[in-house]
């Protein structure tokens, strides 16, 4: 018990000091040879795969990411502390004041995702709604077998949960029996091994063990997420303080180049921003 | 303990014990008056041996005083700000919306423990019996290697087998998801049986051997020696033995977070999620900001005094056993 104790004390400090550490990647915002990149977790994987690339190509540059949540990023660039700030939402209305400049770097849709063998392949948005607030309880009430349904929830850190919360819950709240996992991968391997499982995931993560359901008629894959008329899906952003300069505007390039985009944004389960139809 | 003497005769001993490595590697010469058996630079080495036992001990001291008072100083303000009525019986665990209350984790954390416990126990007990009392010294010598590598697994590695094997059987055998009070049963019952196996098997040892020649020769078998005079004889060995196995199960973590399914209500069912004093931590920790961390930490507290109750009641079972006897 004594040393599961110091084991959770390890983690306790390890969480206190992070925060505290992230404020260190201030140093360096006037200087030209140093950039940093702070926001959503979500838009983590795009920003430091291009920021190890960008050192490469551009040597003696320096680009600092790091991941503290959307509504923190944003906080970030507003009050200068850092370049660019990272958001996985638009901004709220009392944030359009604060002079910022969007710069959309890449798509991300969420995908409702149910085991391979339910025989259900479409819900309407009210339905996948009912579900996650626990007042559908059975496939039979969507036209599915007489199969118990497994909610597999994310976790409140989660942005996607985040997202599908306000796409498709709006003000309610999330049927609290519900499976709660850590990580997109483990929604998945869950689903894909329990029959009346769902669950939502980023489009970029379905794979053949699980199976997509259209929303509304509409299928979820690239082509829909382009022309926007899959619902539930979302636009990744950079914020700047003004139009981008310098090295925040090589930077930003590098990220919306077809390099990157073909290959770092689409490797992280995203879709290039090219792809979007508005 | 200042010198060191023999335990049986009580004569000082200056060549067996009063030796380190380094003086054996170049012996002192005796010492000039020939009459002191031991020499003063033997003399201040047993004093500064004595002095690092009693540093170790004290950080262990220290390191328990420092968590407590660490985890007490972050956790306290929850209790002033929510009631400390309210944090362990409120019936709603949501930090984010304002909601508190831990009543629904310590139910799971004792339902978790306890079942553990019903399938665990009769298991730890049996194994022990078997290597103390039946097994031959060649099937011992096999089966309890075994029983303590169970021990050296580590949680995480039992976490992962529960979620990636025992998980998706269970939710085909059952339907469901298969995450649920069940399937941490299981893998609890498998953690805690090498703690109460070798424990249980020390207590059966330390029962004389008369008392099992005493049994046979009233023409007793060997199962109702086992049953009617090993096992009663036992008795507190083995409530200890119990006892640190209901503590390593309500402490488990690892293992809990990665099969429990984490939702935050007391479950309806065995095969639905739940989530406990000890995964809460694992879950929140990342995101919990403010009340929420804090509330955390007054979790971690709670944790605290049910592991010192266990200590603290282990003592007493064992100090009231001594008393009897």
């Amino acid at each position: 018990m004594i040393r599961r104790s110091t084991v959770c004390l390890a983690v306790a400090i390890a969480a206190v000091c992070l925060p505290g550490l992230s404020g260190c990647a201030k140093a360096d915002v006037a200087s030209q040879t140093s950039l940093t990149v702070t926001g959503s977790t979500t838009v983590l994987p795009i920003a430091e795969v291009a920021a190890e690339d960008f050192q490469a190509a551009n040597p003696g540059k320096r680009v600092l990411v790091a991941g503290v949540g959307s509504s923190a990023g944003i906080e970030s660039v507003a009050n200068g502390t850092s370049d660019i700030g990272t958001s996985s939402r638009d901004l709220k209305p009392e944030e359009k004041s604060l002079g910022l400049i969007d710069t959309k770097i890449a798509l991300d849709a969420i995908a409702v995702i149910v085991n391979p063998s339910n025989p259900v392949s479409g819900l309407t948005k009210a339905q996948v709604s009912d579900i996650f607030q626990g007042k559908i309880t059975n496939w039979k009430q969507v036209g599915g077998p007489d199969l118990e349904i497994g909610l597999v929830n994310r976790d409140e850190a989660s942005g996607t949960r985040e997202a599908f919360s306000k796409f498709v819950l709006g003000t309610s709240d999330f049927d609290p029996t519900a499976a709660v996992l850590p990580g997109t991968g483990q929604v998945r391997s869950v689903v894909a091994q329990a029959a009346g499982a769902v669950g939502y995931i980023s489009l970029g993560f379905v794979d053949s063990t699980v199976k997509a359901l259209a929303v509304d008629g509409i299928p979820a894959d690239e082509k829909t997420v382009a022309d926007g008329t899959y619902p539930l899906w979302r636009t990744l952003h950079f914020f700047t303080k003004g139009e981008p300069k310098g090295l925040v505007r090589a930077y930003i390039d590098f990220v919306l180049s077809d390099k990157i985009q073909n290959t770092v944004v689409r490797d992280a389960g995203f879709l290039p921003i090219t792809e979007g139809g508005k | 303990m200042s010198d060191s003497h023999d335990p049986r005769t009580g004569e000082p001993i200056p060549e067996m014990c009063a030796d380190d490595k380094a003086t054996m590697a170049a012996p002192n010469p005796p010492s000039d008056s020939g009459l002191s058996t031991i020499s003063k630079a033997t003399y201040f080495k047993e004093a500064a041996l004595k002095n690092l036992f009693l540093v170790c001990a004290c950080v262990a001291v220290a390191g328990v005083g420092l968590i407590f008072l660490f985890v007490g100083l972050k956790g306290w303000p929850i209790f002033a700000k929510v009631g400390i009525g309210e944090f362990l019986t409120g019936a709603k665990w949501y930090p984010t919306k304002g909601f508190f209350g831990i009543l629904p984790l310590i139910v799971n954390s004792l339902l978790a423990m306890a079942g553990a416990l019903v399938l665990g126990a009769p298991l730890a007990i049996g194994t022990a019996v078997f290597l103390s009392e039946v097994a031959s010294p060649k099937v011992r010598e096999l089966v309890r290697p075994a029983v303590e590598l169970l021990a050296g697994i580590p949680s995480v590695v039992y976490g992962f087998f529960g979620l990636v094997l025992l998980r998706p059987i269970i939710a085909q055998l059952f339907g469901g998801l298969g995450f649920g009070l069940f399937t941490v049963w299981l893998i609890l019952a498998v953690m805690i049986l090498p703690t109460i196996a070798a424990l249980t098997e020390d207590a059966l040892r330390s029962v004389p051997e008369g008392i099992r020649e005493a049994s046979y020769a009233m023409g007793a078998t060997k199962w109702q020696t086992i049953w009617r005079v090993l096992l009663p004889a036992a008795k507190i060995g083995i409530i200890d033995a119990i006892i640190l196995g209901m503590g390593r199960a309500i402490g488990e973590t690892m293992a809990v977070v990665m099969v429990a399914g984490n939702a935050r209500v007391i479950p309806d069912g065995i095969f639905k999620p739940f989530l406990t004093l000890t995964t809460v931590i694992v879950m929140d920790m990342p995101y919990a900001s403010g009340d929420h961390r804090t509330a955390l930490f007054g979790v971690a507290i709670i944790l605290f005094i049910i592991s010192m109750l266990f200590v603290a009641s282990i003592r007493v079972i064992s100090r009231f056993g001594k008393g009897m006897s």
